[in-house]
């Protein structure tokens, strides 16, 4: 069965049974069990959401105005976003938005962006970590104070999301 | 030069007090005679000026006679101390500490120049000068991972892909949170809160408490064991560096404060984010096998804050009293 397209509503379900799921046993064993403790801390009370921008979107075969599967919002070189919102320890929402899509307006607690073409290094297994250290994703709105008191959890996130498999569109031209 | 002690005496000591005559050694001695400074010294040294803080152009001036060459340190004794010397926990030990340097230093170069837009034009002076030195650390770090460690790579940053490993995922908490603030910074370069903030990250913490805790536990390492010359010689001239980096921080916020005493607030709210993490670290280091036990080094940590604040006269709240209490060292520095 093939993967979904990245920024479909398919992947947007798989990243929702993945955080929920949270980290795997391989990624959990690297690491201190105090540092697992405090991200289920974390987890269990967060209750913000996180609107995750890919800017710079390249067109694919199943994107309008594309012969190939349906499903896939946007138009190439749109920003389109990953909602995720969290509530008592779960995904209580977790959707794509696109310009002109009815939940375009959506606000989340804090909004990140990031270039497609780190969205695929960071599928094809760039660090997470570095990710946020380098600025290829970045804080566009909400208090950043407030967002790294969960840093870790965040972090830890965006690696289970980066490795839910996808189909992620080639990039064309210059990179 | 102070007799060679533990790595740890000095925890027991309390504050030293400089000598007029060790004060210049410090301040003049050139990259050669580094080697014979005590590290415990240079460390006293950054907080000796703390209380009457140098201005920015002193301090660019403190700059011009006291940058180095770091292709001038001859790491071949390291070699051989590194691969027939030290034990393998040692090693280990060593790395695994001394990796957070190694990308620290190259975070507090390419995060430092937003934060020059909004500064007076002396202060502009001290902070290219302090870009310079950070970019010459990150060349000594690099030819550290590759000429005594052995890791190799066509380019910087390949070498830093090739220490990444070592790594701790507590490292995103300050320098992550420094990114995400030079970024708050390019877009906003006159907020003064944020740059307070960002100061209060950068110079304060990963400057004055990071960077100074993690110097000090490598290098007595060195320095006890008679080990690793080149490193010593070129580390220790790096703490020099610092200590015009900590005291044009510490005089940033300290005067930033006295402008407006509701700063206070932001660097409160700064260190309540920092150490909000600060309780959990991700890996085991085992600081044994250089001299320290996991409370020495917790215990440095707190000393190293507090000094650098009742020093320039910038008070905790009780709740953040509490937070540092239970924090852990982020082995990392920059």
């Amino acid at each position: 069965m093939a993967a979904p397209g990245f920024l479909t509503s398919e992947w947007a379900g798989a990243v929702s049974d993945a955080l929920t799921a949270g980290p795997s046993v391989q990624a959990r064993a690297g690491k201190l069990q105090m540092y697992w403790d405090f991200f289920e801390k974390i987890k269990g009370k967060y209750a913000s959401s996180w609107a995750l921008v890919c800017r710079d979107l390249p067109g694919h075969p199943g994107r309008p105005g594309h012969p190939g599967r349906p499903g896939h919002p946007g138009r190439p070189g749109e920003a389109v976003s990953l909602l995720v919102e969290w509530g008592d320890g779960v995904v209580t929402g977790c959707q794509i938005a696109a310009p002109g899509d009815p939940g375009a307006g959506i606000h989340a607690t804090y909004t990140l962006a990031m270039d497609y073409r780190d969205w695929k290094a960071l599928h094809d297994g760039y660090d997470a970590q570095r990710t946020v250290m380098y600025r290829k994703m970045l804080l566009i709105e909400g208090d950043l104070l407030e967002f790294f008191k969960s840093i870790y959890f965040f972090v830890e996130c965006l690696a289970v999301i980066g490795g839910v498999p996808a189909e992620y569109p080639q990039l064309i031209g210059p990179s | 030069m102070t007799e060679r002690k533990s790595p740890t005496a000095v925890l027991r000591e309390g504050p030293r007090t400089l000598t007029e005559d060790q004060v210049r050694e410090i301040e003049q001695t050139s990259l050669d005679g580094v080697l014979h400074v005590d590290i415990d010294d240079v460390i006293e040294y950054v907080h000796k000026d703390l209380k009457s803080l140098p201005d920015y152009i002193t301090l660019y001036r403190r700059y011009l006679k006291q940058r180095w060459d770091v292709y001038d340190l001859d790491f071949s004794q390291d070699v051989v101390d590194w691969t027939e010397k030290m034990t393998e926990a040692e090693r280990e030990s060593f790395i695994a500490i001394a990796s957070g340097f190694h990308h620290g230093e190259r975070q507090v170069e390419i995060e430092l120049p937003v934060f020059m837009i909004g500064a007076s034009e002396e202060e502009k002076l001290h902070i290219a000068a302090q870009i310079e030195d950070e970019a010459r650390h990150t060349v000594f770090f690099d030819r550290f991972y590759r000429e005594v460690v052995g890791l190799g790579g066509d380019d910087i940053m390949a070498v830093l892909d090739a220490s990444f490993p070592w790594v701790s995922e507590t490292f995103v908490a300050p320098f992550g949170l420094l990114a995400y603030q030079a970024d708050e910074v390019r877009r906003n370069p006159y907020d003064e809160r944020a740059r307070v903030r960002y100061g209060t990250n950068y110079f304060l913490w990963i400057e004055g408490v990071l960077a100074l805790s993690v110097m000090k536990v490598t290098l007595s390492y060195a320095r006890w064991r008679g080990f690793l010359p080149a490193y010593y010689t070129g580390f220790t001239a790096t703490c020099r560096d610092e200590s015009r980096h900590v005291q044009g921080g510490m005089r940033y916020l300290q005067q930033a404060v006295r402008k407006d005493p509701t700063m206070i607030n932001e660097i409160h709210n700064t260190l309540r984010t920092i150490l909000a993490s600060s309780g959990v670290v991700s890996r085991r280091i085992y600081y044994e096998p250089l001299g320290w036990t996991d409370e020495e080094v917790r215990l440095l940590f707190r000393q190293q804050l507090r000094r650098k604040l009742n020093d320039v006269g910038i008070d905790l709240a009780p709740d953040i009293e509490d937070m540092l209490s239970r924090a852990q060292p982020v082995l990392a520095g920059g």
